[in-house]
């Protein structure tokens, strides 16, 4: 399958009702990985500073399930969450990935990364003489790692573990690695997301970016563009209170500056997501959240500008069109 | 024979970053120190924002137990607002929260404790399991195996279920202070009812059966991992108007006395934790000597308490079992089951009818504590408001009573105590035995290590 093919069916298929993106994805896997004799895509994953929501997000994914995902896309080698191992004996798993698939490995990182107090804030693992914080474990295997994915909010950002006043000092993995690392935002991240990028990066290599770093197959278009509501917007109907099925512009929703496919793709085989739910969208996948989003049911020209934040490095773009 | 200091670190399949040292003389572990090493600090992160932002934002404090913090909030947000809870929407968040609980129990036992029985096959990510103590037949591993992979999809159908109301899920949208915003349709209804069903079969046929199975090949974990036998929970599955009367009761359970929970006897302690007192305000301190936890202790009337499905279970007299580790496994399950059973009877009783939600515009209180059963157990908010500001906003969470770390008294909290004294059979057995002590507290440490305290202790009554 050739990858405009792969990127329009995974753009496409969620919408239509026939969610056999499983079929596609690992079929075409299964044909790329016989016809260039190769493996899986190997994982390391490393949970950093963040709520763990993005491995529970991981393991709602549907067409392929997770069982799918682990059996025949990806080689999930290190991960806090899911790993038989424990102790010394899942560190030394880590190592010996670590060197052995060199330049091969994608890091995948769960959380930002605090700096203050040497990092100390999160200490992935602690042997007798040493505590080996998340900065330590990123500026090891940053370097080493042929993809490094920063998944969610927190690592992509610094999110909701970098908000005011941010007392760890926490930041994105942008901000801690001299090299090019793809953002897959959310918070928590759609699965559609993250599995698509993974099988991206196997067949095809890394994604074309946004202006965020983030996939655009997934994060170029506004929550704003395809809501099933925009009419309501455009007629100027606006909702009252929670639970009224006009645009709710009126009650805080970010949808117009928020980059996400959510209208159409939705959350957890695809039955439903906030705006439906009656409920603003928050704009969880933004460099700015949740500073940028609060208050959360306040209309967003009225919405308080982060306080004592610095100003986000990239532009506030990245998403195209209303 | 010397004694050895060993660290058990990280601790996987949990959810967070936990390390845990332990000291062992003669084959048996005489001191352990558990350490919750993430801090992140929500309630730093709450000061000053509007009030009404908290059922989203503390949801994130949790990916596996999000709505948790989102009941709990929406129960603090009713009490400062004094708002009346419709029927339906009593019906609704019961159902929401009863969806995240069963997606945790499902998850718990087949993702994070089954592999510390079974032997998982030599793949990613089950990779030098290390077990040494396996003691099923080739073919009833095989079928707990096989469980593991369909428990995927059920643990997944639980979450669509809550989604199908809350929009999307970890941090779900639609339960909020008032009620709940999305409708409880017809088709609403029958689908959730079909997963229902779905998941219900699966817990009786599968769940159920596997942890008899487990328990009885592994029955002497009956007597391992024992504490000190206090057990505390606030209730849970709350209905009333104003949130007041749980389905399951509250109660202090120590020996045989049980009395009702008074959240004013809950007090909180420092002196193994990262965190320093600074003109009145707790500030972290990542360097402090002799700390090595993120967790505070905490205590009731004095003294550390278990939390949990089992604590619920006793003292709710639906569980007569004992107090280990393989009873807290035990009492998870059964507690899955009761719950299933109570979603399809709450499904049959929604109303079809509007979003049943009624939020007042200001709130009418300036303080509010708001407590209740969550998945791990007791779960507390409490906040101060200034118009509708937050000047102070407080969480204590099970993983951080179960967790807690040695306190001024050098008192252990639960897990500690369950490590201590315990017998290592051989020197490869080390992190089989006490991996299967910790996780038998279904631990987790992004819920633990967000306490950072303002100031004082809880007053008043709660808002319930």
């Amino acid at each position: 399958m050739q990858k405009e093919e792969f990127n329009y069916r995974c753009r496409e298929l969620s919408a239509g009702l026939d969610f056999q993106l499983t079929k596609y994805v690992l079929d075409t896997v299964q044909e790329h990985r016989k016809s260039k004799s190769a493996g899986k895509l190997p994982v390391i994953w490393i949970e950093t500073s963040d709520s763990g929501d993005n491995n529970i997000a991981f393991m709602n994914t549907t067409y392929p399930y997770l069982g799918q995902v682990l059996s025949g896309l990806i080689d999930l080698l290190y991960s806090n969450t899911f790993m038989a191992a424990q102790g010394k004996d899942a560190l030394n798993i880590l190592e010996q990935a670590a060197t052995e698939l060199r330049g091969k490995f994608t890091l995948v990182v769960e959380g930002a990364v605090p700096l203050k107090d040497n990092g100390l804030y999160t200490v992935i693992a602690r042997t007798e003489n040493y505590s080996l914080t998340a900065r330590d474990v990123l500026t090891w295997l940053g370097p080493l790692a042929k993809y490094v994915v920063a998944l969610g909010t927190c690592a992509s950002f610094g999110g909701v573990s970098a908000a005011r006043p941010n007392v760890a000092g926490s930041v994105g993995v942008r901000d801690v690695l001299k090299r090019e690392v793809i953002n897959v935002s959310g918070c928590p991240v759609n699965p559609d997301w993250f599995v698509g990028t993974l099988a991206h990066l196997l067949l095809f290599g890394a994604p074309e970016l946004d202006s965020l770093n983030r996939p655009a197959l997934f994060y170029g278009f506004t929550v704003h563009r395809h809501c099933q509501r925009r009419s309501y917007f455009d007629q100027g109907h606006f909702a009252e209170k929670l639970g009224d099925l006009e645009c709710m512009f009126s009650l805080g929703c970010v949808g117009p500056r928020t980059g996400a496919d959510c209208p159409y793709r939705q959350w957890i085989n695809h039955v439903n997501w906030p705006v439906r739910a009656n409920t603003p969208c928050i704009g969880c996948t933004n460099e700015d959240f949740p500073d940028g989003s609060s208050p959360f049911f306040t209309p967003l020209p009225e919405k308080n500008p982060p306080p004592h934040e610095e100003q986000p490095a990239a532009s506030k773009g990245g998403a195209k069109g209303e | 024979m010397s004694k050895k200091r060993v660290m058990f670190s990280p601790v996987t399949r949990l959810s967070g970053l936990l390390s845990v040292e332990v000291v062992e003389e003669r084959g048996g572990i005489i001191e352990a120190k558990a350490g919750g090493t993430l801090f992140r600090g929500i309630e730093a992160i709450m000061k000053g924002r509007h009030i009404t932002d908290a059922v989203y934002l503390t949801q994130r404090v949790c990916g596996i137990c999000s709505l948790a913090h989102g009941t709990v909030a929406g129960y603090l947000l009713d009490g400062l607002y004094d708002h009346e809870l419709p029927e339906n929407a009593q019906y609704l968040r019961n159902i929401m929260l009863a969806a995240d609980t069963l997606q945790n129990h499902i998850r718990h036992f087949y993702f994070f404790s089954l592999p510390d029985y079974v032997k998982m096959p030599e793949q990613p990510p089950f990779l030098n399991q290390n077990l040494h103590d396996h003691r099923l037949s080739q073919q009833d591993n095989a079928r707990l195996v096989n469980h593991y992979f369909r428990s995927v999809a059920v643990s997944q159908e639980c979450h669509q279920l809550l989604t199908v109301f809350g929009g999307k899920i970890p941090h779900q949208h639609s339960f909020v202070h008032g009620g709940v915003a999305v409708a409880p349709t017809a088709d609403k209804i029958s689908q959730c009812l079909a997963l229902i069903h779905s998941v219900h079969s699966f817990v009786k046929e599968c769940l159920v059966p596997d942890t008899e199975l487990i328990a009885s090949a592994y029955r002497d974990y009956f007597r391992i991992g024992g504490t000190p036998g206090r057990f505390l929970s606030f209730g849970m599955f709350r209905f009333g108007s104003k949130n007041q009367s749980p389905l399951w009761r509250s109660g202090v359970l120590a020996g045989a006395q049980l009395s009702v929970p008074d959240v004013r006897l809950i007090s909180e302690d420092i002196t193994s934790s990262w965190f320093v007192n600074a003109d009145g305000q707790e500030i972290p301190s990542p360097s402090k000597p002799a700390a090595y936890s993120y967790i505070k202790s905490v205590q009731y009337a004095g003294q550390t308490f278990e939390m949990g499905p089992l604590a619920r279970m006793l003292i709710n007299g639906f569980y007569r079992g004992g107090n280990s580790a393989m009873d807290r496994i035990y009492a998870r399950s059964m507690e899955t089951l009761l719950i299933t059973e109570l979603v399809i009877d709450w499904l049959n009783k929604l109303v079809p009818g509007p979003p049943p939600i009624q939020q007042k515009k200001v709130p009418v209180k300036e303080y509010a504590v708001a407590a209740t059963d969550v998945m791990r157990g007791a779960l507390l908010h409490s906040a101060r408001i200034k118009g509708e500001q937050v000047e102070e906003y407080r969480i204590i969470t099970p993983t951080a009573w179960n967790f807690s770390p040695k306190n001024n008294k050098v008192q252990t909290g639960p897990v500690e105590s369950a490590l201590t004294g315990t017998v290592i059979p051989g020197p490869d057995m080390l992190y089989t035995v006490l991996g299967r002590i910790i996780r038998s507290f279904d631990p987790c440490i992004s819920c633990g290590t967000h306490v950072l305290n303002a100031k004082g202790d809880l007053t008043g009554k709660m808002v319930f």
